[in-house]
């Protein structure tokens, strides 16, 4: 479904992907790790093209989103994406995170997608919290609405940036498991994490990610049980 | 709210307490400067000009420094009394509350004794005798007297005799308009960018104006009224000492002769 | 300091006013307080038509200046720099005397509210621009990544976030507008300012009429600052 050939990106001198190859498969879950700097989350920001790469191509179902004359507000549309600073926007309440992109963009009638806010909302296990401002919300509540938020375009590929980083350890676990139900809906899902358990439970297959290579891919058995690369040896080891 | 009308009941206050501290200070002010006066001693006199109404007073392109018949006049007459000259240069309408707070001790402006103005101050001898007269555009038909400017949009600078004179005409014909400008080089060039049908201004200054800058683009129509217009050096209301020294600087520069040589260069 | 009151009489209002009546300036202030209402609806009249102009000019400047393309971008900055970088007072003479001329007849209230509008877009732009880019970068990411153009994210993500920005700095360069206004005194427009000048020039009651024109300036710039307050408290508890 997704196929990535040769991507290179640099930000001016520094070269943070050195030729990714790879393809991830229909309602596929695939979690990357890597230490920070490895490239991760920019192999994740280049698919919906927040970063342009400066060579390689992308394809989703066969159309190239990296052809400069790609509708990428189209495409995007397909592609959800959760930040792992949520970027809620502070202005609106829940239920109009998560309504405002139908509204908008699908030009969807106000009743319809409030229905559709509410279920999604309720799916996040918030939906008692429709008109309530994202200030108002801890922050594993801002990352359930901003998931509802790009679930509510009815996405077929969700892109997960690091989602639970920037959470207290407490609230970790109530995002994790709503990615989790995801999953076993068979949403197709890249996820750059740190979360390793998650990785091993819900993860089809584990990128090991360093120095803007993909250094090694495998079922999560393979990469945590039996790492081939020292790389991911010695990065296991120290997060493990 | 309340606070907001309370900070401007304090406000006003002080403004008004200010006020009427001024008027105090401006009256009381001879009476303390007077020991002064007594002596006799004046060795500098603070004079203050618009320097921007040639040819009385101007700035010289060159050389930076103050030039014009008044202040080849206030030179001639503190060479001839011996005291120092220093010319301040301010806005016309500054001029007579300059003497009032004691800022200046006297002024040469081409300023014109009127009634209004010796109320407040006191004035010189007359030193100038000048006179008002009408500037229209070169292409301009049918404006020669007073009268001919009823209705019309004419210009002037703030505080001067013209702007009287042109606020006379508009309180006969409601209809004119009168533009007032701080300086009378703009109410020229309202006139040559066809914002204004006519200038009121001294005579002198405006046949030097259309001499030097537009004699192609500026003509003075009718003849010089209000004729009996004369230049006077304004004092402190009650500075005698300073009064008499210009008087007596302006006789001595009258019989020797000066005079007249300042005026040749400047009018002849 | 002789206020030219025995304390007796400062506890009598009405001897108080009485002693006011006698001062000549007190005379020309209160005889010329419809001149000043005037001069001041002038004032006003200049400043909220130069808002206008300002704000839309403003707006266009700013996106302008943050557009990637070259030649729109240079414009956009040749005007800002332009009209920050020259003192107002050279802009409305320049204007009214020598530029405004050559397009059209303009009347001096027009050319007044021209070089006003022009040069307070110059500012109102840079207001802009900073309070545009004072909204997270990560607003403009997560817009775009739902699928918004650039100017959908903007408008309904970037613009409502930066207006709370940019409500204070935007009533500051108001107040400034209206006190710089004043300077239009120079080419005859009769404002506040200019109705002083005249009756300081028939009167020499300087601080009377100064003190009446501070007065009238103060009520004007101070009513812009309350309705600056009061909007940024009804957005803060929206």
């Amino acid at each position: 479904m997704i196929v990535v050939n040769n991507l290179h990106k640099s930000f001016g001198k520094l070269e943070v992907l050195k030729g990714i190859d790879c393809h991830i498969h229909q309602k596929e879950v695939v979690c990357v790790i890597g230490p920070s700097g490895s490239g991760k989350s920019t192999f994740l920001r280049c698919i919906n093209r927040l970063e342009e790469a400066q060579q390689g191509k992308i394809f989703i179902d066969g159309e190239e989103v990296t052809a400069p004359n790609a509708d990428i507000n189209r495409i995007r549309q397909e592609m959800g994406m959760v930040f792992q600073l949520f970027n809620l926007f502070p202005h609106k309440t829940t239920l109009e995170n998560v309504t405002l992109a139908p509204i908008k963009i699908k030009k969807m009638s106000k009743e319809k997608a409030d229905d559709i806010a509410i279920g999604l909302l309720r799916k996040v296990g918030l939906g008692d919290k429709d008109h309530v401002f994202p200030s108002q919300l801890s922050g594993g509540q801002k990352q359930r609405v901003a998931i509802a938020r790009a679930l509510a375009m009815q996405p077929k590929v969700m892109l997960f940036d690091e989602p639970t980083s920037s959470l207290d350890p407490e609230m970790v676990g109530e995002v994790l498991e709503v990615m989790k139900d995801l999953a076993h809906e068979g949403m197709t899902m890249i996820v750059v994490t740190h979360e390793m358990g998650f990785a091993r439970e819900v993860g089809h297959r584990v990128f090991f990610m360093d120095e803007g290579i993909l250094m090694e891919e495998g079922t999560p058995a393979q990469i945590f049980d039996n790492p081939q690369n020292p790389r991911t040896q010695s990065f296991l080891s120290k997060v493990l | 709210m309340k606070k907001f009308l309370s900070l401007l009941l304090i406000a006003m206050l002080a403004i008004g307490m200010l006020a009427v501290a001024g008027c105090g200070g401006a009256e009381e002010e001879p009476a303390q400067q007077e020991p002064a006066a007594e002596e006799n001693t004046i060795s500098k006199l603070v004079v203050g000009s618009e320097t921007a109404y040639a040819p009385f007073e101007m700035v010289d392109d060159a050389t930076g420094d103050y030039i014009g018949f008044d202040m080849d006049i206030i030179k001639a007459i503190g060479e001839a009394m011996e005291v120092e000259v220093e010319i301040r240069s301010m806005e016309f309408t500054a001029l007579i509350p300059a003497l009032q707070n004691g800022q200046i001790d006297c002024a040469i402006s081409a300023m014109s004794i009127t009634e209004e103005r010796s109320q407040v101050v006191d004035f010189s001898d007359s030193y100038f005798d000048a006179g008002l007269i009408i500037a229209v555009a070169a292409d301009t038909e049918g404006i020669e007297t007073l009268d001919d400017l009823k209705g019309k949009v004419l210009a002037a600078q703030i505080g001067t005799i013209g702007a009287d004179a042109c606020v006379a005409v508009k309180a006969e014909d409601p209809a004119t308009e009168v533009k007032t400008y701080d300086h009378v080089g703009e109410a020229f060039m309202e006139l040559q960018k066809g914002g204004a049908d006519a200038v009121v201004n001294d005579m002198p200054v405006t046949a030097y104006y259309v001499k030097t800058e537009a004699s192609d683009k500026v003509k003075m129509v009718g003849e010089v009224f209000q004729a009996d217009d004369h230049y006077g050096m304004p004092v402190q209301k009650g500075d005698a000492e300073t009064l008499t020294l210009l008087n007596e600087g302006l006789a001595k520069i009258k019989a020797d002769g000066t005079y007249d040589e300042i005026y040749a260069k400047w009018f002849e | 300091m002789n206020l030219g009151f025995t304390n007796t009489e400062w506890i009598f209002g009405t001897t108080i006013i009485d002693r006011l009546h006698e001062i000549y300036g007190f005379q020309v202030v209160v005889n010329n307080l419809p001149n000043f209402g005037m001069g001041a609806w002038l004032t006003l009249e200049i400043t909220v038509f130069s808002i206008a102009i300002g704000m839309v000019l403003g707006l266009i400047a700013a996106l302008g200046r943050m557009s990637k393309i070259k030649v729109i971008k240079s414009i956009a900055v040749a005007y800002i720099d332009f009209f920050r970088g020259t003192p107002l007072f050279v802009q409305i003479l320049l204007l009214y005397f020598g530029i405004i001329p050559l397009i059209f007849d303009a009347s001096p209230i027009q050319s007044a509210i021209i070089a006003c509008g022009l040069n307070s877009g110059a500012y109102v732009a840079e207001i802009i621009r900073a309070g545009i880019q004072a909204v997270d970068k990560g607003q403009m990411e997560a817009a775009r990544s739902l699928g918004m153009t650039h100017g959908q994210a903007m408008i309904h993500i970037i613009f409502p976030q930066a207006f709370k920005i940019v409500i204070p700095p935007l009533i500051n360069e108001f107040i400034m507008l209206l006190k710089d206004t004043s300077l239009v005194s120079a080419i005859s427009v009769g404002e506040l300012t200019h109705t002083g000048k005249m009756l300081y020039a028939s009167t020499y009651q300087a601080v009377w009429v100064w003190g009446a024109v501070c007065v009238f300036y103060f009520i004007m710039t101070k009513a812009l600052s309350i309705l600056g307050d009061w909007t940024e408290r009804r957005l803060a508890t929206e």
